[in-house]
């Protein structure tokens, strides 16, 4: 009863400012949005040509293979072992080393950890092409380096960790309030000092959360490098699908799956404990 | 040791000054002129004695903190130059500019800790300018150092906390300890950008009694920014006005009179510019 008796009697007009309209804008844009993606799918303007045909004159093959890939055969369970733990090692051992390049290189990325400006750009244009080409093209040139197995899957890894993460770290120090920084300055400390007493700790959670991100990403990631030759489950999917053998794919999808959410729901309970 | 300090009681951590004494601070036509065009400082000559205690008193805006952090380079003026016992701080860069740093103990309104690390490291920060940086790196630090940091804590009563995280401390403890960082500097100039604005009035009170037992006891010359009258009045012995960038007071902080503040204020003394008594 007190605030509302404070405030205007029922009836009485409130000033309440005109509300702006908003919608024509809304509308404008949507339909700005749908005539370009229709515009994509056109070949006569240089669009991709979709050939929804397709789908219809191959349905029962599809349907079939599906099918095929619905009744697993467990059989080639023991087989999988091996490639997954492959795979899984893959994921760690890359985590881990880019998780050591990254620190330095994270701090080097941010504006409050190296304010020189040259370096700076260096470093974050470097990362900036990293990140650009894709994961396949680098294992795939890893591969005819290196030669096949594991190690150009590792490398592989390292480069796309290192990419995300010190992005992502680097963004998460640009926007932290550093008043910290100011006083390491006001007591005659250099920016390696201040980084390494402060920064650093200030960092740490970031970094961590980026880390067991990129782990994640890894897992699955590394689940298709086989493909190419670079070592782990990647290669006995390929195999399988060389010989038709959707009943044993059906399988290997199944287990990539529980390992990937059993690594995400792993990985986010100890991302909580970060905070 | 050195025994250049005047007082010093035994109890208050006996251990000297790395800087011989307490050191004058002098500005000269010192004029700053920020990039974006506000001229926060017009034309300030002061000069502050070896071991005096001085607040610089103002409104919001007035220049206050940009002269503090004229004092030790952390921005450098326009014009004119300021010296700080035998440095020429505007003459200064890079690595000598950093030594000097170190003789300028430093204290700020939001404490300026790294909150996710532990009390000791935080304190560490005080010892900078001393230590090689491959030690840092490597987070080895001298006997001595430790010793260092562990008495300015304990003369700040914080030394029981010394493993924990600053983040975990409350304000008042922060500012302790963020005090015991700048003794651990062993600084012969101690200076502080409104260190009890962000204290509830008892615990201001006990920073400000820290900050009197660190002139009167460690001999340091004391400059504190302040906004409240009485906190000036009560702790300090001379009081600089500013006002829109230029001196316009400077005498006996405890004779000074509500005409002189509304002198530096520029408006009549209101409630909020009172802290209240402890
Ligand atoms: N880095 C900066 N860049 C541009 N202008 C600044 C900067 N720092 C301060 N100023 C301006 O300089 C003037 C003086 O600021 P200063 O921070 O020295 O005042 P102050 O007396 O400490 O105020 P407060 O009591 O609010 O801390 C203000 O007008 C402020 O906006
Ligand atoms: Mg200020």
């Amino acid at each position: 009863m007190t605030a509302a008796d404070a405030t205007v009697a029922p009836g009485a007009a409130l000033a309440i400012p005109p509300r702006p309209r908003t919608w024509p804008r809304a509308v404008a844009i949507g339909a700005a949005l749908v005539a370009v993606t229709v515009a994509t799918t056109i070949p006569a303007i240089g669009g991709v040509e979709i050939d929804l045909g397709a789908i219809a004159r191959n349905w029962t093959n599809g349907l079939d293979r599906i099918g095929q890939m619905l009744t697993p055969d467990w059989s080639i369970l023991p087989r999988t072992w091996q490639p997954l733990l492959e795979t899984l090692e893959m994921a760690l051992v890359g985590a881990a080393i880019s998780a050591v390049l990254a620190v330095p290189l994270s701090l080097w990325a941010a504006r409050p950890t190296n304010p020189n400006r040259v370096t700076r750009r260096a470093v974050r244009f470097v990362l900036n092409v990293v990140r650009a080409v894709p994961d396949l093209v680098y294992a795939t040139v890893l591969v005819a380096m290196v030669g096949v197995g594991t190690l150009p899957g590792i490398i592989t890894l390292i480069l796309f960790d290192v990419g995300i993460v010190v992005k992502l770290v680097s963004e998460a120090i640009d926007s932290a309030d550093a008043a910290y920084m100011e006083a390491g300055r006001a007591a005659g400390g250099n920016q390696t000092q201040i980084n390494r007493v402060t920064a650093l700790p200030q960092s740490w959670p970031a970094i961590a959360s980026q880390v067991l991100y990129s782990l994640e990403l890894n897992v699955r990631i590394s689940a298709i490098l086989g493909l190419v030759g670079a070592g782990g489950i990647g290669r006995l999917i390929d195999e399988m699908r060389g010989f038709y053998r959707y009943d044993a794919l059906g399988t290997i999808v199944l287990e990539i799956l529980v390992v990937v959410i059993a690594i995400e729901i792993a990985s986010n309970l100890l991302r909580k404990r970060l905070r | 040791m050195n025994d250049t300090a005047a007082t010093r009681r035994p109890e208050a951590g006996d251990h000297a000054s790395s800087a011989s004494g307490p050191w004058p601070v002098t500005l000269d036509n010192v004029t700053v002129r920020y990039p974006n065009g506000v001229v926060a400082l017009k034309d300030v000559s002061l000069s502050i004695g070896a071991g005096e205690m001085v607040a610089v008193v103002g409104l919001s805006g007035s220049g206050k903190s940009t002269m503090i952090r004229t004092i030790n380079g952390l921005v450098q003026p326009t014009q004119g130059s300021v010296t700080v016992g035998p440095h020429a701080m505007t003459a200064l860069r890079g690595a000598a500019l950093r030594r000097a740093r170190g003789d300028i103990g430093m204290i700020f309104q939001s404490f300026n800790l790294a909150d996710r690390t532990s009390v000791y490291r935080n304190a560490m920060v005080g010892r900078f300018s001393h230590t090689p940086t491959w030690r840092t790196l490597l987070g080895i630090a001298t006997a001595e150092d430790r010793d260092i940091v562990m008495r300015a804590l304990d003369s700040v009563g914080m030394l029981e906390k010394v493993w924990g995280r600053a983040g975990a401390l409350s304000g008042g403890q922060k500012q302790r300890v963020a005090i015991a960082r700048a003794l651990a500097q062993e600084p012969a100039v101690m200076l502080a950008d409104e260190p009890v604005a962000s204290l509830d009035p008892p615990t201001a009170h006990a920073v400000m009694a820290d900050l009197s037992d660190i002139n009167a006891d460690r001999g340091l010359t004391v400059l504190v920014n302040l906004h409240l009258m009485d906190l000036a009045r009560q702790y300090t012995t001379r009081m600089i006005g500013l006002r829109a960038g230029e001196v316009v007071y400077d005498g006996p902080a405890a004779s000074a009179t509500d005409a002189d503040f509304e002198q530096i204020y520029g408006r009549p003394v209101q409630q909020r510019d009172r802290l209240g008594e402890k």
